[in-house]
């Protein structure tokens, strides 16, 4: 038996029997191999490894300390030589705890293995693939499905909010089913994409759904993770470093999210209900004058203005008058102007609460089952998710289904499908920017009725005065007007993998994601004053998109001895077409006609169509070498049909390299550090997120006049333009201390991203107003830490806390001098050179002049000068503040008392950031120059009495210090107790005793932006206006929705 | 049950099967690469479907007709001849007679002399303009491609068009005609010919323009409407433009220029074609359902369902479609003499008095109305002391008996301007008009201050270093 000879010939025939097919070559290595440990005594240990379930192949059998291996077959076996200095053999597969056993001269050697839980094992999902946490030379955050399982909010982005360093999510309004903002490392381009490339289950998503635009709505566009249920994802693995996305090569540079669904497992079939009930609030509420305050502020502003332009304030055009006409009126006469000081019958309407809710409701029902036998695994669910905003009108339902199959046809052959079906319903709201937006009812005067007494409907309702109140009544709109977004989407994919011969993998795959949507917009009669439609009229929106995706790859597999080998190559197809079609039409017979069919005048027909395609060839090789070292390598060849004819391809390469020193001896049998390692990436990623035909000179022809077809030069050519390159260094440690209870990572990284896609101004005299040019760079740099600690662990309790930080700096390095602009125009957010993206550009004010009352700017004429001018537009504007923060972090802390009750908490801090908060600001601030509402933090301006104010004179209609400035940018950081959980588990013992086929039964409740801690004196400092925002323009506030607080209590029961 | 042989043989078949799958898979996984490999080329070559691809525009007849149509679309635009510019003009030229009341900043900007470099009002007039010079030079540069019985007339619809435009740039982008230097006071760039960066893709810099001066740019609007007139038909369906529409806006850049001779005789030939008769009733100038409307109207631009609001009826018109932003304040109203019409002109929507000219939601809006050119020709002809097609006097009192106004048995300069005021309120010749006649908007801001002149837009500064900002922005 010992001999080599027997042992040259059994390794020979195993070789031969996993395949004839295998190549000579690869024989001889291994008869190499083989003859260099000749003259060792050697000793074969055989055995089978399984799990649960079954045999598990693939695992890998290593002797510890030692440089040989060996890999588990198809049916569970292995056979590994060992040497008499062998002592402990080492199993490991992704997944599953690795076990030592020692060999103590047994020739048979079987083990069981069991799926693991600890953090370093975590099975990462990398692309085309997975991996174990501990051999990763990128960087990838990992989000289970148990950190997110109970959060009450209807899509996974929402979720992970704080969860992965460098990670960072921002809801942009209390909007339900709206887009989410997540950066993944910082923005790393200007004009083109800054979100990350989703991929579910190895399918790219369609990345924007629904941007519609309207005759009657402006482009709002859905959150398309939307129509995901959050229960199906078995986890979310986000690439961040360039070694880890380089794989995507030209999607990778905003960072891939790659989610993963759940799957079924051979064996007893699970059912799991499970059902949540909870009521939401704004999290945050911004006060605004009340009748007198509104009266005694108003009257002051006219009798202002009067002295100002020496008006007598009887003169019939004075303010004065104008002001008592104006209450009068908004009053519905209910004000006397004769009896000025009795209020007794003018209404107080307290605008601001009548179209926020409290305790609005969302529902939750699930159910899945999932299981199988050795062959054939399955998992089923279907989710009922009903959420109703705090907005009124507002509500989000959705149905969906899921059926995962995965099918084993021979040992060597498997296919399977993922099957998803999501029908998602949006009420939705106009955007932050219309008056019919609910927000924007807080302007409107307190002393206006919410109810017209004469006609008992909300004031501004037909056959009441729809002139009044001073602007649309929002809640006009919400009862005679709908946006009625349904969504139809079908995800999934169909794969097919097949092991050709042992270590080598083909699987193809073919995914989908198509999305039917509709928008049916109605507008009824009583909307006249908003839709400008005397008889009513519709708007229906129809855009399919029909997103393919194909890919195969071949994976090899290796492990000889001390070398283990993995190798990735394939090629991959994605196609996408998009069709939209828009019918306008008004004049309907009654309110009771919706569609267009009864609209006498059809008024705008559209449709159109636009395609993209990508091409990628990828390869990617992993290689480790004993337990210490990992080096790995990838590339691809991307081609993008939006790119000029001969530019159209790019190669985007990357490499790294781990040390895992405390796989090394001066660190093995180290007491206190458990695990140490090194490691460092560099790769490219790309960008091509510009609109589909970005390098043509295009012809419009909707240069509709007079009913007759018209053409209009609408985008430049640029023939030459190509890819946006992102190149990304990282250097990382992970480590764990003191058996692993303290484990973290720290990663520093830069992302110096060139050939910027930029959207540059070019001059306007040429008749266009941008070009897309390769032009520019932008840096992010930043530093990331994770610690996780178990903090205690005894018999019936424990405390385990993990915390996240993480700053990223961002700065335009290079636009060869342009600036460009976004957000509000009067107070512009840029991407100028030297500065973060988004920087906001405004004169920077100095208080009152408290002489006069008047309010005054900083003239700064050169940097830093402290002169000050009342007059407007000598005051220069300068760089007053980044909607970027300095850092965020989160802490989550996880208590559990006897196996029975889990709390945990988390709180999310994001610092630094600065939002502009002038389009609010400059209606309903102290100096604004218009009739809207004012918050009640602005009552304390200058007067003769008080003048030592920051807030300078009211002047009705005129403005003093309303302009825009740095007087309304504001910071914008904030702690937030974002997450509490409270759950119970039922113990097993009982439900055994119960004996009524129930297996688990947990009850829990949850609270989400419980306390928010802020100085802001908006309403919610987590805001992105819907109408404003923007690549450039972040963290504008334009009567925003605040988030929502959720309490929720929910049951999961088990069969 | 089946028998113990039939059962090996069915499993044999179904191993057979799984043989002939996995075949299949191996066979459909090399197809695919193989697909992709080969048609990778094509796999990449997508075009556009709702739009086309500038290279293949322009090269048929049809082309350069729908591109002349897409110049119209332009002109319409709202920042042009849509009813921004005539907004701006009530709202810059202001002194006390309306109140901005809405909630556009940048129109209240306009109404408190406050024009800011970033504001909508200047930049998106001049990017407007600018687009709408650039598509009628692209027609004028392709005239050639046209049948020869279309060239003249669609020659002389583009040059209306470039010329419109630029009369509008020049008025309101550079200091009044003769206020100070013509010829070294700047204006706006002269461009002529078609952007060739649209087919070579590459903005040089010779796209970076320096200003041509008001002297320059008032002698291509000369230039360009007196070429349009003489090539124009006679008539249009009164959405495009003729040879009454060319003189009517001929009048007007001369009334600008002070050159009364050639605007008295320009509006004398547009009155002398006799096919524009004043409305029996003023209210019908305004109406486009009217039976008045269409002999009052030379040239409007139409407003229709399917192209949305106009702008004139968003500020000043109230429910439908309008906003109520533009208050008629009493100082204005006790400028009507009693009896007169026009005075009955005006609206109360809840306590706030309003203009009803722009009432007509999906009207179409007048540019030039016949009344105009009486109200020019009276006033050149009284300046010049002459009575080219008619007295000055009758041309005044045909204004005044249609608005039920007593004739008038004499006429001073004043007594035209005034008429001129009140018949044309509201319709975007308040700032001009005061300009010319070099008339203050009150004590403390005279016709030339730097304020009533729009600043060059702040992204255009920016991105071309070759212009230079208007004094006092």
């Amino acid at each position: 038996m010992n001999t080599v000879d027997t042992l040259i010939k059994q390794s020979t025939s195993h070789l031969l029997m996993s395949s004839v097919r295998f190549s000579r070559m690869a024989a001889l290595v291994v008869f190499g191999v083989m003859f260099a440990f000749a003259g060792e005594i050697f000793a074969q240990v055989s055995g089978t490894v399984k799990d649960e379930a079954g045999p598990l192949r693939g695992v890998t059998i290593r002797v510890k300390g030692g440089t040989k291996g060996a890999v588990s077959d198809k049916d569970g076996k292995y056979s590994i030589a060992t040497t008499d200095a062998d002592k402990v053999l080492v199993f490991s597969l992704i997944g599953y705890a690795k076990k030592e056993v020692t060999i103590a001269g047994k020739s048979v050697i079987d083990v069981v293995m069991s799926l693991d839980v600890q953090r370093l094992e975590d099975v990462v999902v990398v692309g085309y693939g997975s991996a174990i946490k501990k051999d990763l030379t990128g960087n990838i955050a990992k989000v289970k499905a148990s950190e997110i399982s109970d959060v009450p909010v209807p899509s996974f982005d929402a979720a992970i909010q704080g969860k992965a360093a460098g990670v960072v999510v921002t809801q942009g309004s209390g909007k339900l089913g709206q887009g989410m903002q997540i950066r993944v490392r910082g923005a790393s381009s200007i004009s083109a994409g800054q979100d990350p490339l989703y991929v579910v289950d190895g399918v790219p998503l369609t990345a924007a759904l629904g941007g519609f635009a309207g005759a009657f709505t402006n482009g709002r566009s859905v959150n398309p993770l939307a129509d995901i249920n959050p229960q199906d994802i078995e986890s979310i693995d986000i690439l961040k470093d360039a070694a880890a996305a380089a794989i995507y090569g030209s999607r990778g540079a905003n960072g891939v999210v790659l989610v993963t669904t759940k799957k079924g497992k051979a064996g007893k079939t699970n059912i799991n209900f499970g059902f949540q009930r909870g009521f939401s609030s704004p999290a945050k509420t911004l006060k605004f004058l009340n009748r007198a305050q509104y009266l005694d502020h108003f009257r002051r502003a006219a009798g202002n203005s009067d002295r100002i332009d020496g008006i007598d304030p009887k003169d019939p055009d004075s303010y004065t008058a104008s002001i008592e006409a104006y209450i009068q009126e908004q009053s519905l006469g209910l004000y006397d102007p004769a009896k000025p000081t009795d209020l007794s019958k003018v209404p107080d309407t307290d605008w601001g609460a009548a179209v926020l809710r409290n305790d609005a409701p969302t529902t939750q029902a699930d159910f899945s089952m999932s299981g199988g036998t050795d062959k054939t695994a399955f998992f089923l669910s279907g989710q009922l998710f009903e959420q109703e905003g705090i907005l009124v009108g507002n509500k989000l339902n959705r149905l969906s289904g899921r059926l995962n199959v995965d099918h084993k046809v021979s040992d060597n052959f498997k296919t399977g499908f993922n099957l998803n079906i999501t029908r998602t319903n949006n009420k939705r709201l106009a955007g932050d920017n219309a008056f019919s937006s609910p927000l924007q009812a807080v302007a409107l005067a307190p002393v206006t009725p919410l109810i017209d007494p004469t006609t008992g409907l909300p004031t501004g309702t037909p056959p009441g005065d729809a002139n009044i109140p001073v602007y649309y009544n929002p809640l006009v709109g919400i009862n005679n007007s709908y946006r009625d977004y349904v969504n139809l989407r079908n995800l999934g994919n169909i794969f097919g993998e097949l092991i050709i011969i042992e270590g080598l993998k083909l699987r193809g795959q073919f995914g989908f994601d198509l999305a039917t949507q509709s928008e049916e917009q109605w507008f009824g009669a009583k909307t006249i004053r908003n839709s400008g439609l005397p008889l009513g009229g519709i708007t229906n929106l129809n855009q399919t998109v029909e997103n393919f995706s194909g890919a195969a790859f071949l994976t090899y597999n290796k492990v000889f001895d001390a070398h283990t080998l993995e190798v990735t190559a394939g090629t991959e197809y994605q196609q996408s077409r998009s069709k939209t079609s828009v019918v306008s039409a008004q004049d309907l017979p009654s309110d009771a006609f919706r569609l267009a069919a009864a609209a006498a005048k059809p008024t705008g027909v559209t449709a159109s169509q636009t395609d993209f395609t990508f091409l990628r060839y990828l390869a990617r090789a992993n290689y480790k070498f004993s337990e210490w070292l990992l080096v790995s390598g990838s590339a691809s060849i991307d081609g993008s049909s939006r790119f000029g004819a001969n530019k159209r391809y790019g190669f985007f390469p990357a490499g790294s390299v781990g040390v895992v020193l405390s796989e090394m001896e001066f660190l093995k049998d180290n007491e206190v550090l458990s695990f140490l390692k090194a490691r460092a990436s560099f790769g490219r990623t790309g960008n091509a997120e510009i609109g589909n035909f970005g390098s043509r000179g295009l012809v419009s022809g909707d240069a509709v006049y007079n009913l007759a077809p018209g053409t209009r030069p609408s985008q430049l050519p640029n023939p030459n333009l190509s890819w946006e390159i992102t190149d990304q260094a990282n250097i990382g440690v992970d480590f764990g201390f003191l058996n692993n209870r303290i484990t973290g990572e720290i990663d520093l990284y830069t992302k110096n991203s060139t050939d910027l896609l930029l959207t540059i101004d070019v001059p306007g005299t040429t008749g266009f107003a941008t070009q897309t040019r390769n032009v520019g760079s932008l840096q992010n740099k930043g530093i990331e830490i994770v610690l996780n600690t178990d903090n205690v662990n005894v018999e019936g309790f424990s405390w385990k806390t993990s915390l996240n930080f993480s700053s990223n700096t961002n700065l335009v390095q290079n636009l060869q001098g342009q600036i460009l602009r976004g957000g509000i125009g009067a107070l512009p957010s840029r991407a100028q050179e030297g500065q973060p993206i988004g920087v906001f550009f405004t004169p920077e004010y100095a208080g009152v002049d408290p002489t006069n009352g008047n309010a005054i700017w900083y003239r700064n004429d050169t940097l830093g000068s402290r002169t000050t001018t009342s007059v407007y537009s000598q005051a220069k504007q300068i760089v007053a503040g980044s909607p970027l923060p300095a850092w965020t972090g989160a802490i989550t802390n996880n208590f559990s008392f006897l196996g029975m009750f889990d709390f945990s908490f988390q709180f999310n801090a994001v610092i630094g950031n600065t939002i502009n908060f002038f389009g609010v600001g400059q209606y309903s601030s102290a100096g604004s120059s218009f009739e809207d509402n004012v918050a009640v933090d602005q009552l304390n301006y200058w007067t003769p009495t008080n003048k030592n104010s920051t807030l300078p004179e009211a002047r009705y209609l005129k403005a003093n210090g309303g302009q825009a400035s740095s007087r309304f940018l504001l910071d914008g950081s904030f702690v937030r107790l974002r997450n509490v959980t409270l759950s119970f588990n039922t113990p097993k013992s009982i439900l055994n005793d119960l004996n009524i086929g129930i297996t688990s039964l947990r009850v829990y409740a949850t609270a989400l932006n419980l306390m928010t801690f802020t100085n802001y004196r908006g309403w919610d400092p987590e805001v992105n206006s819907d109408d404003f925002g923007g690549n450039i323009a972040q963290g504008v506030d334009f009567y925003t929705a605040p988030q929502a607080r959720t309490i929720t209590f929910g049951i999961n029961v088990g069969f | 049950m089946l028998p113990k042989h039939s059962k090996q043989i069915f499993q044999m078949k179904l191993s057979n099967i799984m043989k002939s799958i996995q075949k299949l898979t191996i066979g459909l996984s090399a197809l695919v690469l193989m697909v992709i490999v080969s048609a990778c080329a094509n796999l990449l070559n997508v075009d556009p479907v709702t739009t086309i691809d500038g290279s293949t525009d322009l090269k048929s007849e049809l082309s350069v007709k729908v591109a002349l149509t897409g110049a119209y679309d332009g002109l319409s635009s709202g920042f042009i001849y849509g009813g921004e510019q005539s907004v701006y003009s009530e709202l810059l030229g202001d002194d006390g007679e309306i109140r901005f009341r809405g909630t556009f900043a940048y129109l209240g900007n306009v109404w408190r002399k406050q024009i800011l470099p970033l504001d909508a009002s200047a930049t998106t007039t001049w990017m407007n303009s600018f687009s709408t010079i650039n598509r009628a030079n692209r027609v004028l540069a392709n005239i050639d491609t046209l049948l020869p019985e279309d060239r003249n007339s669609v020659r002389g619809q583009a040059l209306f068009i470039r010329g419109a435009v630029y009369f509008e740039l020049v008025r309101f982008y550079g200091k009044t005609f003769g206020d100070g230097n013509n010829a070294t006071n700047p204006a706006v760039p002269l461009i002529t010919t078609p952007l060739a960066a649209f087919s070579t893709g590459v903005i040089t810099s010779e796209d970076s323009r320096t200003r041509n001066s008001v002297a320059e740019i008032y002698a291509q609007v000369v230039s360009d409407l007196t070429t349009a007139e003489s090539l124009l038909p006679a008539t249009s369906d009164g959405t495009r433009a003729n040879k009454a529409v060319a003189a009517a806006l001929l009048s007007r850049v001369y009334l600008m220029q002070g050159d009364y001779a050639n605007a008295r005789d320009a509006a004398n030939r547009v009155i002398a074609t006799n096919r524009y008769t004043l409305a029996p009733n003023f209210i019908e100038c305004f109406r486009e359902a009217l039976p008045g409307f269409s002999g009052e109207t030379i040239f409007r631009i139409p407003v229709l369902e399917q192209d949305g609001a106009n702008s004139l009826n968003t500020y000043y018109s109230a429910t439908p479609g309008g906003r109520r932003d533009m208050e008629v304040l009493a100082k204005h109203v006790a400028l009507y003499e009693t009896g007169d019409a026009r005075a009955s002109m005006f609206f109360t929507s809840s306590g706030r008095r309003l203009s009803s000219k722009w009432t007509d939601q999906y009207g179409d809006v007048p540019i030039f109305r016949i009344a105009e050119m009486y109200l020019t020709r009276a006033e050149a002809n009284q300046r010049l002391g002459t009575e080219v097609g008619a007295k000055p006097l009758d041309d005044i009192n045909r204004i005044r008996a249609r608005v039920k106004l007593p004739a008038l048995t004499s006429l001073t300069l004043a007594a035209i301007l005034k008429e001129r005021k009140l018949e044309l309120a509201f319709e975007g010749h308040l700032l001009h008009d005061l300009k010319r006649t070099r008339s203050n908007i009150s004590a403390a801001l005279p016709f030339s201050a730097n304020n009533l002149v729009f600043p060059i837009p702040q992204r255009e500064i920016d991105v071309n270093k070759n212009l230079v900002q208007n004094p006092g922005y």
